[in-house]
């Protein structure tokens, strides 16, 4: 089967520039002292990825705090370019990462899931087609035309997932989705995606919760300080995750 | 650089949407909604009327109010556009995290949503063209195609001041400077006759604004034609703006997600 991501050697570096000037004013001075540039600290957030993931697997991603996850799947949605290597992402993807990004709380649930599918790159009808899926996945009944505003955390949120798990994108990107939202919000989450996964769909499952991956990936790559240590079957990726975070508190 | 013409076409239905969404918040918010669209150049007309017919020796310009709005309701569209749209990308920092999407659509939807309201406007101009029995002429068919240039214009603008805004945060201070002084510059609450003939030239090659504005009054107020030599000179402009703008966006916009 053919490969629908692909890094080949990707490395991301941020700049941690506190110390470049964020004003024309301040550039100005910089100018009048004669230094333009001052010398940036710099940050490997990935290093030499390589891997491969076919169409319709699921994989998890799992590693300590600041092990480079989450920019690993912005670099897959396209939200991050590389500074090495090359990314490559055959597909359309939906970002799970932003649950509700892209809601504003002066207008309506209504007009917000348009709002939102359109950024996701649908069209008016193909939204409307997919409305009442949306509306029903959430649980937002009558709310749906009230302003954001009024929402409980839970009722956003879950309406950001009914977008996102109903745009049809070929890649879902799961980042730490179920840490909030009830256990049965959470487990009607679970059962749909592994129905997308069913349909076909490729999906990357990134948690903390490392019981749930198990239960979910057929593989799992583990990160540790930006670099790939392991890519293999959940078990034995599980194992290696372990004996990494015991090594850490010692 | 086609390509993502082609994606930012694919995405008109989010144009519309923030567009929409701006206005909503615009007028929503406030009881009068709607309203706040002609109140505030009526206000400003009223204001300017009554300063240069009566306090100021009269100008000399007939049916004051007519000509006034022909070059306010231009200049507040460019003006309310290009300010709004230097925090169109940073204001929404959350969506460019976690979404991908062309970040052109958003200082292009800020224009849109500007044009809207310039249209809902133009009807408090044509109110006063009925009511000072202005004689309207056919050359007022050629109102789309001013907007038009305009329009293109704005957007070129609108891209340079998003993207730079992005790296240096004082662009919204200078420019409020800059705009101003570009007011005044700009033949709104004058005649261009009452600049220096030999300036005027200058003027109209050198500033789009000014020669936007001398044609929507040619169109909307003398019932003359537009100048064809400046209104091609401006074209030309506004064409150069949109590809410097857009060039320079495409640049910078892949470092927005981290500079945010």
């Amino acid at each position: 089967m053919s490969a629908i991501i692909r890094f080949d050697h990707v490395s991301k570096k941020y700049k941690l520039h506190a110390d470049r000037p964020r004003a024309f004013t301040q550039l100005f001075v910089r100018a009048m002292q004669g230094q333009w540039r001052a010398p940036a600290d710099e940050f490997w957030a990935l290093r030499d990825l390589c891997f491969e993931i076919p169409k319709g697997q699921m994989v998890g991603i799992i590693g300590p705090n600041g092990s480079g996850k989450t920019t690993a799947l912005k670099l897959m949605s396209n939200i991050l370019r590389p500074t090495h290597g090359q990314v490559d992402v055959r597909a359309t993807v939906a970002g799970l990462i932003g649950l509700g990004a892209g809601f504003h709380p002066d207008l309506t649930g209504r007009e917000n899931v348009y709002l939102n599918g359109s950024l996701m790159g649908l069209s008016r009808r193909e939204v409307e087609r997919r409305f009442d899926d949306i509306v029903g996945f959430a649980e937002i009944g009558d709310f749906i035309d009230v302003q954001l505003r009024r929402y409980s955390t839970g009722m956003q949120v879950r309406l950001g997932f009914g977008v996102a798990v109903n745009v049809d994108a070929e890649i879902i990107l799961a980042d730490e989705v179920l840490a909030v939202g009830d256990e049965a919000f959470q487990r009607k989450c679970l059962d749909r995606i592994r129905q997308l996964r069913s349909e076909g769909r490729t999906v990357i499952f990134v948690s903390h919760d490392v019981a749930t991956v198990e239960l979910m990936c057929d593989r799992v790559l583990v990160l540790s300080s930006g670099r790939l240590v392991e890519d293999g079957p959940t078990a034995k990726a599980v194992q290696r995750y372990h004996i990494l975070m015991a090594a850490r508190h010692e | 650089m086609f390509n993502q013409i082609r994606l930012i076409l694919r995405y008109r239905h989010a144009i519309r949407n923030i567009a929409v969404r701006d206005l909503k918040v615009r007028y929503s918010n406030s009881a009068l909604g709607i309203v706040w669209s002609f109140f505030n150049p009526l206000l400003m007309t009223l204001v300017y009327t009554v300063v240069f017919t009566f306090m100021l020796r009269d100008s000399g310009v007939p049916k004051y109010p007519v000509y006034i709005l022909a070059g306010l309701l231009p200049w507040n569209f460019f003006n309310l556009a290009t300010l709004g749209a230097i925090s169109a990308v940073t204001a929404n920092s959350p969506l460019i995290g976690r979404l991908y999407f062309p970040r052109e659509i958003l200082p292009i939807s800020i224009v849109a949503s500007n044009a809207i309201n310039f249209l809902i406007a133009l009807v408090l101009l044509f109110a006063f063209i009925v009511i000072y029995r202005v004689p309207l002429t056919l050359y007022v068919l050629w109102l789309p195609i001013l907007l038009l240039i305009q329009i293109i214009l704005s957007i070129g603008v609108a891209l340079f001041l998003s993207a730079i805004h992005v790296f240096f945060r004082d662009t919204q201070q200078i420019m409020e400077v800059l705009l101003l002084a570009w007011f005044f510059v700009t033949p709104i609450l004058y005649p261009l006759e009452r600049i220096r003939e030999a300036t005027r030239p200058f003027v109209l090659l050198l500033n789009p604004l000014a020669a936007l504005i001398v044609n929507y009054r040619n169109i909307l107020y003398a019932g003359a034609p537009p100048n064809l030599g400046v209104l091609a000179a401006t074209f030309v402009e506004a064409l150069l703006a949109l590809i410097v703008g857009f060039a320079i966006f495409h640049r910078l916009s892949p470092a927005f997600a981290e500079e945010l």
